[in-house]
């Protein structure tokens, strides 16, 4: 109590020292409300915060355990904290199972694992870990973007680009350029012309001018953007994740659904985009160029596009009788107790795949450690085993519905041991091209606020997510 | 190759650092400047090059300063002389016609942190206020907190405060952003930055121009805010509403954290923000970060003990899939019971069972699985009688990967209890007590006696011999009180004749009609609001705390809870009103 009554005196005397904070014209805008009609009842119990402290250092980490690169925004930490990291590394066994929050005497550790690698984030106090995780992502994600990948090689080999762009994206600590766009222009990517011609002339790879996007009256768009050629095209990918059981009956499916645009404009074109269907969208998140209240009312997108590449939206169908399942998989897996052997077969067929062609499909299991190896026929594509990870991948590329692609065949199996309890899981990647199994469609595109006319085009394909049979 | 050869690798760069024709190339130059920071990467210790350094900092290219300062930033501290050397050159750069340039050298100065330079960063930090150029101010209102962190104790200057203050209107949101953290580290001591009506409603009103690392700040420090009347109240949340149900998890965790705190006296409003919430907290489960999915489903934890009905329907997106990560599959399990209702209990009985035989061969997996379904089964039979059958099922053949006591514990019970159903219940029970001497954990040695017992009254003949040898080692053998009493009061109890025997330890059960019971009775929002969006709901000890709180229903003896006296308990700290009551 006595520090919210200290607290109601600091306020008085900076609203005396500060002229603007004593107007009382500042009220909120709103353009409806939602929220109202419950009563108040009793006086707001106390409340705890934490300090503003966010993201002290960053070390990268390959799957070995060695650190390679290690970025401190506030004082140096030494690389000893990362042995907490170390310790729980080795109990996980896997290193997809390091748990991504520990707690060290005196930090906490925050980690993502991406691309065999480990961004570990040093912590000091108590922070929203949805926000750390979220921007350890988002650098893991400017790497992929910079340099087409994200792994340890490309990393090391782009050191100076790396340290330029940590060192923008955070400053003390807080998030401070994250925007794709933003950080182009401040820090052009590597490209292999530039930088021979870079080697032969010295020249840097910083950009020469002050970024536009920040003084645009749109935040995510830059002024002044001409194209000889105006183009916009959108690409509707869906992944189906689906867990099938051994009867073949589907024990739930959804589809992570995402419109991605390429858009090259000149100007400040204004887009409409319509759906044939749109119902079938009830859980959508959208860049925050499209205009939600249209959405709302009209189920139509309204949008100042960003200049380029952008993700205009995602959504999730999640009711299990829109999901079509594409394949259908007939299996037995058989480990046999006499003999220590194992049988194997599956076939592939095409379930529900609306008259459109069913393309690299590849079938992996994760075999138990038991089997030493495999011997089998496919009667289309190739098949693999690795011996170490145990993963067998049947390759088998496009579905014929005629004469439908089987593998079959003995499983050799170590002697003396137990039987494996359990039968691996199947998990299955395919792709379908000028076709969301969702069945959603964009109708129409169109574009106010320029005279030009530009090209369009919108293309769909399907995929397989966490498709997975069991067995 | 790290580690080894560092003194001489450090001595061949020194040299190459300062050979005149290498200075003289630009290119080779900044190639050798950037051989050092490699190695620094790498995890040399190449602070003795720290004057050649220095020296290369007077240059135009703007990559070679970036590296330089990135070398000069990690050991500044141990060189504070030397960089007295470095901070004419940054102030030149602070004077630079290229925003880039200024904003890259003010910075710097602040990251070197040595209180001997404060001096001289303060004037250029000033004049950064007011530059002309959106990420100069940035960097110049951050490097204010710097500057304070380096001399927490020294006055704060009031001109600077009210600067900051003043800059909170600025038209860039990020320089906003800025000073809102500035000022939150500067003025500390005195609780953070002053949020009053003017500045929340001004801050309110700029939100949606912020990316959302700025919202999510804004949010934070909102947390402070108490509205002055209902309809301010109602106002701020409608204006939330849109952040509420944002696609960045981020921010719409920020956001409920917010509404939580300024509604905390108006419940029906801040359960309908959970009810709001749900469906966006549910995509971020299926996210495809597996650490985001993570955070996801721990927070979604923290909302079912107020609202446990609340994702009910949604119950097969917790379900695991086969690929990921242990940590997770812990969660979803958890979450799994309790979204059990009458309608999905049979389904995630049968996803539960698939992951008792379906678990990996790795040991630790196998493990924490196989305890989570069976304590998981305990708590459905306990909680709805009617799923019994199908848990019976289930049972035979996951003893073997059982090896926590808890779950082992758990596994005893529904041995005793549905004994008549598994048939090779007296089996497993037979093995265990041959095994009872070397047991070391006494809670396992009660629960086994406890189940031994009543399968006895199930099927006496199979058990007779086995419960026989049990009770003359717990009774003659062992030296710990409560096992002695408990194998006592049994023993006595046998001698009155199996009717009476039966109507004890086959007493109370929990009504079948009575259809789901959900296990924990409802939390009020207010007992967990204040730990959502941060750590703790992740960290692993919330995890144990809340499930040893749901420990057996048999064995409360550590923390007896008011719903105890559901169970027809027999443990020793019971023992005492049964006996008496039955006498």
């Amino acid at each position: 109590m006595n520090h919210s009554q200290g607290f109601l005196k600091d306020i008085q005397i900076s609203c005396l020292v500060v002229g603007w904070l004593l107007s009382n014209t500042a009220s909120i805008i709103l353009s409806f409300r939602v929220w109202g009609g419950q009563s108040m009842t009793d006086s707001a119990p106390s409340w705890f915060f934490y300090s503003a402290e966010m993201i002290h250092s960053l070390f990268l980490i390959n799957h070995l355990g060695d650190i390679f690169l290690e970025k401190h925004w506030k004082s140096v930490i030494s690389r000893s904290v990362c042995d907490y990291f170390f310790e729980a590394r080795e109990k996980a066994v896997d290193p997809e199972n390091v748990p991504p929050v520990l707690q060290t005497p005196h930090h906490y550790l925050i980690s993502i694992y991406r691309g065999k690698l480990f961004f570990l984030s040093v912590i000091q106090t108590e922070v929203p870990p949805l926000f750390v995780i979220e921007f350890l992502h988002r650098v893991a994600d400017t790497f992929q973007d910079y340099f087409g990948e994200c792994s340890e090689s490309v990393i090391s080999d782009n050191l100076v680009i790396v340290y330029e762009l940590l060192e923008e994206m955070l400053d003390n600590g807080f998030p401070l350029a994250t925007e794709s766009n933003v950080l182009k222009e401040m820090i052009r990517p590597p490209n292999i012309l530039r930088s021979v011609v870079n080697t032969l002339t010295g020249g840097s790879n910083v950009g020469e001018t002050l970024p536009q996007g920040q003084l645009s009256n749109i935040p995510w768009r830059r002024a002044g953007v001409k194209y000889a050629n105006n183009e916009a095209y959108f690409d509707v990918t869906e992944e189906i994740d689906a867990i099938v059981d051994k009867s073949g009956t589907t024990v739930s499916a959804e589809i992570q659904g995402v419109i991605e645009a390429c858009v090259k404009l000149s100007g400040m074109p204004d887009l409409t985009m319509s759906f044939m269907n749109p119902r079938l969208l009830d859980d959508v998140s959208f860049h925050p160029c499209v205009r939600f209240r249209r959405w709302e009312s009209e189920r139509v997108l309204s949008f100042i596009p960003p200049d380029g590449n952008f993700t205009l939206m995602t959504y999730h169908i999640s009711s299990q009788n829109l999901v079509a399942i594409p394949v259908y998989v007939k299996q037995s897996i058989n480990f046999f107790e006499a003999g220590s052997c194992g049988r194997l077969d599956i076939t592939i067929g095409p379930k529900q795949t609306m008259g459109k062609t069913v393309e690299d499909l590849k079938v992996t299991i994760h075999m138990p450690k038991a089997v030493l190896n495999a011997n089998l026929t496919a009667t289309q594509g190739n098949y693999t085993y690795d011996c170490t990870t145990k993963m067998l991948v049947w390759d088998i590329g496009k579905l014929n519905p005629q004469k439908l692609p089987n593998l079959r065949g003995s499983l050799s199996m170590q002697t003396g041991v137990p039987n494996p309890e359990e039968n691996p899981s199947l998990n299955i990647d395919l792709k379908i091209q000028q076709l969301a199994i969702s069945g959603l469609k964009v109708s129409r595109l169109d574009m106010y606020g320029e005279k030009y006319k530009p090209f369009k085009g919108v293309k769909y394909v399907t995929k397989a997510g966490k498709f997975q049979v069991r067995t | 190759m790290p580690y080894l050869g560092g003194e001489e690798t450090v001595r061949e760069l020194r040299r190459a650092l300062s050979n005149p024709n290498v200075q003289s190339d630009p290119l080779r130059y900044r190639n050798t400047i950037l051989k050092v920071i490699r190695t620094m990467s790498q995890g040399v210790d190449v602070s003795g090059l720290f004057s050649e350094m220095v020296k290369a900092c007077a240059t135009v290219d703007v990559v070679q300063k970036k590296l330089v300062y990135v070398f000069l930033c990690s050991y500044a501290t141990l060189n504070p002389e030397l960089s007295l050397l470095v901070i004419n050159s940054l102030r030149k750069d602070c004077q630079d016609p290229n925003p880039m340039v200024r904003s890259l050298a003010l910075r710097n100065m602040t990251n070197l942190r040595l209180p001997s330079l404060v001096e001289y960063v303060e004037q250029p930090l000033t004049a950064g206020l007011r530059d002309r150029a959106a990420c100069v101010r940035r960097v110049a209102v951050l490097g204010w907190a710097k500057l304070h962190n380096l001399q927490p104790s020294s006055e704060i200057d009031a001109v600077v405060v009210n600067e900051l203050y003043s800059l909170l209107r600025d038209p860039d949101p990020v320089v906003m952003v800025n000073c809102l953290r500035a000022l939150e580290e500067i003025l500390k001591e005195e609780g953070g930055v002053a949020i009053n009506k003017p500045i929340t409603h001004h801050l309110l009103n700029r939100l949606k121009e912020c990316d959302i690392w700025g919202q999510c700040e804004v949010l934070r420090v909102l947390q402070r805010y108490r509205p002055q009347s209902e309809d301010e109240l109602f106002d701020i949340l409608s204006l939330l509403d849109s952040f509420l149900v944002s696609p960045h998890p981020p921010v719409m965790a920020a956001t409920l954290s917010l509404f939580l705190s300024v509604s905390s006296s108006l419940p029906a409003v801040s359960l309908a923000a959970l009810e709001r919430v749900s469906g966006p907290l549910l995509a971020a489960c299926g996210s495809g970060s597996r650490e985001m999915r993570f955070a996801a489903v721990c927070h979604i934890q923290l909302l079912l003990r107020s609202v446990p009905g609340l994702l009910g329907v949604h119950y097969k997106r917790f379900f695991c899939g086969y690929a990921e990560p242990a940590y997770i599959k812990e969660r979803k399990m958890q979450v799994l019971v309790e979204l059990v209702n009458d309608e999905n209990v049979a389904m995630i009985l049968d996803e539960l069972k698939g992951y008792c035989t379906d678990v990996n061969t790795d040991t630790a997996q196998a493990a924490i699985s196989a305890i989570a379904v069976v304590q998981t089964m305990r708590d459905l039979v306990w909680v709805c009688p009617q799923c019994s059958d199908t848990v019976c099922l289930a049972l035979e053949g996951c003893e073997e990967t059982l090896q926590d006591i808890q779950g082992r514990q758990a596994l005893l019970w529904l041995l005793g209890v549905y004994g008549e159903r598994i048939s090779s219940a007296p089996y497993t029970l037979e093995v265990l007590i041959d095994g009872v001497r070397s047991e070391a954990s006494l809670g396992i040695k009660m629960e086994l006696l406890t189940a031994t017992m009543r399968l006895f009254l199930c099927r006496p003949a199979e058990t007779q011999d086995m419960l026989g040898r049990l009770l003359h080692y717990c009774i003659e053998e062992t030296t710990d009180m409560c096992m002695r009493d408990q194998a006592l009061l049994y023993y006595r109890l046998l001698h009155c004749g199996i009717e009476e025997t039966r109507k004890v330890l086959q007493g109370r059960r929990s009504d079948p009609s009575l259809g789901v019971l959900i296990g924990r009775p409802t939390k009020p929002v207010s007992q967990w609001a204040r730990c959502f969006n941060t750590l703790e709901p992740l960290s692993q000890g919330a995890v144990e705390a809340e499930s040893a709180s749901r420990g057996s229903p048999e064995h409360m003896t550590y923390n007896p809870k008011p719903n105890a006296d559901l169970s027809d308990t027999l443990s020793c700290s019971h023992i005492q009103e049964i006996h008496s009551g039955e006498s």
